[in-house]
């Protein structure tokens, strides 16, 4: 690819305090604009710490990581306008109904009034929840709470999407649902870095994988053939 | 709310025996049927602090019932005034009125001269050995007075009748006594039209700070829980600062510590009443009470989100924050007025937060102080909400996630 790449990642190695195995061992990776590039490996491999690194969420042992040309370490705050994050672990209210917390994180992305109502409901209707926005997320099922848990990460339309699993312990239905959405952003230009258990799923979804074990890339390339790029 | 009724009851009867407004039963027995008797007994009815009782289960009473009255602790005073006292003054004062007259040359001063005067009489005065020795104090001196005012009138009514004797001519003035001193009880407060501190007063504000010092409870609990079910995982990938989320927290609960507040002062205001304990009075400072409401709040959710910060379980803040909130409301003269502590204690109270708060909430309402007189503790409860944000910023940068 001759353009220059959204994320630059640069000999990058997180040691947990108190451990001796670093969980990220001196990682270096290219990510390219509109990408949907996919990390895979089993549990412990260090998808997770990876991609709380690049959200900004973890501080990096040594190493250096650019999103959209910024530092990391330095541009920070600028770096999380440009980024959305859906986590792993459902990071809602339960408490609250699919309404009032996609409306709470709209808010904290500075979106308010028409304009985020009109994105909520957008994103309700393409997800099949608009019936039950004012439900309590507490009454979901595990599909539906997945589903709200992206939408809450994509309501500001960022450049670049980090999906830790978002399609963990779901129904078939929600998953199909949740990847073709992704295809769609990802066709209109948001790049997409997404980790996951599995194989199937990566390669109908992503242009590229890397495959992690034990904190280091070993294979990274097309994921119809993930092993021909040896590293 | 409930709190503040059931405490206001329950000190009632405490805070009016240091106020004096309750009355205390006292069995009398007046054996003198006489002025000092009846001097007695009418000055101590008429004060209002006492209930003067002469029969015990439909019997006059007795020396020696009243004696066992007072030992069962049934009663804590017992008044017995002796037989023939009156008479043994009005005696005294003649002798004492004759030797004058005589030291005139209007009376034989070989006659009055040597004059024993008779010995003196014990009114007794049977006390609980519970009552404190102020109280004690009081009602004799309050005895002793009856005693001087009877022998003072009985010096110029007994003058007098011997003038006109020795002196047809003269004309006794009117001997109705009028005190040329007076006694005004002034309760020091920042404006001349004072207010006494009273159970209202002391409870509400008393719980009103508790209860928004309390809420570090439910303010911790919503911080570990967002940390545990990711909600915190989100919120710092988003483009905000950690004490700018903190800040929304502190805003929100402050709202929920307006509105305790506000129902708080209503009960003190129309429930309190209901019961028979004394209304709150508000005073003119509601701009005040609004001030000190708000460094009161920022002084608590500031505690707050710094134990919710530091603390990793709900254990953990459950157990520290409600100690802490526990023992500073104890140091601090909410459940014990800080008049009551022991100096030492009462140096040790000035340190508490909750202490600062109360006095700017009685400065309000019972010493009808406005915003000057409330600056010190405001600018107090300013510097302690600052200092703990200032503690979980520092604790925040070094044992955020980041740093893991």
């Amino acid at each position: 690819m001759s353009v220059n790449p959204i994320i630059e990642i640069s000999d990058l190695t997180k040691t947990y305090k108190g451990s001796e195995e670093p969980a990220v061992n001196n990682i270096s990776l290219e990510i390219f604009p509109k990408e949907i590039f996919g990390l895979l490996g089993p549990n412990g491999a260090g998808k997770t710490t990876t991609i709380s690194i690049l959200c900004g969420l973890f501080r990096s042992s040594t190493g250096s990581v650019k999103i959209v040309g910024l530092n990391i370490e330095s541009e920070l705050s600028r770096i999380k306008h440009i980024i959305g994050v859906v986590p792993q672990d459902l990071a809602l209210y339960p408490t609250l109904t699919a309404l009032e917390n996609l409306t709470f994180f709209g808010n904290m992305y500075g979106l308010r009034g028409q304009l985020l109502r009109d994105r909520i409901f957008d994103r309700l209707t393409v997800f099949g929840l608009e019936k039950v926005a004012r439900k309590k997320i507490n009454t979901f099922s595990g599909g539906m709470k997945r589903r709200i848990n992206l939408i809450a990460g994509l309501l500001h339309q960022p450049k670049v999407l980090f999906l830790d699993e978002p399609t963990v312990g779901i129904d078939v239905q929600s998953r199909v649902v949740i990847l073709e959405y992704l295809r769609r952003i990802n066709s209109e230009g948001t790049t997409i870095i997404y980790t996951s258990h599995y194989m199937e799923e990566a390669e109908h979804l992503c242009s590229r994988v890397a495959i992690v074990d034990r904190g280091k890339i070993i294979a990274i390339g097309n994921p119809k053939d993930p092993l021909k790029r040896r590293r | 709310m409930v709190l503040i009724v059931i405490m206001s009851l329950l000190q009632e009867v405490g805070y009016n025996s240091i106020r004096r407004e309750s009355q205390v039963d006292v069995l009398f027995l007046d054996r003198d049927c006489d002025s000092l008797g009846i001097k007695i007994r009418n000055g101590l009815a008429s004060s209002g602090f006492f209930n003067l009782i002469d029969s015990l289960e439909r019997k006059p009473v007795t020396e020696a019932s009243i004696r066992n009255a007072v030992r069962k602790g049934d009663f804590v005073i017992g008044i017995v005034i002796p037989r023939g006292v009156t008479k043994k003054i009005r005696n005294n004062v003649r002798i004492m009125v004759a030797k004058t007259m005589s030291g005139f040359g209007l009376y034989n001063h070989s006659i009055f001269g040597d004059m024993p005067l008779s010995t003196a009489d014990t009114v007794t005065i049977f006390f609980d050995p519970t009552v404190k020795k102020s109280f004690k104090n009081s009602i004799v001196s309050a005895v002793k007075q009856y005693n001087y005012r009877i022998e003072s009138e009985m010096v110029f009514s007994t003058f007098n009748h011997e003038m006109a004797k020795v002196f047809p001519t003269y004309h006794p003035p009117d001997l109705s006594y009028k005190d040329a001193v007076e006694f005004k009880e002034v309760f020091p407060t920042f404006r001349e039209n004072e207010a006494i501190p009273d159970t209202a007063q002391h409870n509400v504000p008393a719980w009103a700070v508790f209860a928004m010092f309390f809420i570090i409870i439910p303010l911790t609990s919503s911080m570990i829980v967002e940390r545990e079910e990711g909600s915190m995982f989100r919120l710092i990938a988003m483009p905000v600062s950690y004490i700018q989320l903190l800040m929304a927290k502190v805003f929100v609960y402050m709202l929920v510590c307006f509105v305790q507040t506000i129902l708080m002062i209503l009960a003190g205001l129309y429930i309190l009443p209901m019961f028979g304990a004394p209304a709150l009075i508000l005073g003119d400072h509601i701009l005040a009470l609004i001030v000190i409401t708000i460094f009161t709040a920022l002084a608590a959710l500031g505690f707050g989100v710094m134990v919710g910060t530091v603390a990793n379980t709900h254990q953990q803040a459950a157990a520290f924050g409600a100690v802490s909130i526990i023992i500073m409301a104890a140091l601090g003269g909410l459940w014990v007025p800080m008049y009551l502590m022991a100096p030492v204690m009462q140096h040790v109270s000035s340190l508490s937060p909750l202490n600062w708060a109360l006095n700017g909430y009685y400065d309000i309402l019972v010493r009808d102080g406005g915003f000057l007189e409330i600056l010190p503790k405001i600018i107090k409860l300013a510097l302690f909400f600052i200092s703990t944000i200032l503690i979980t910023s520092i604790y925040w940068k070094f044992n955020n996630p980041m740093n893991k």
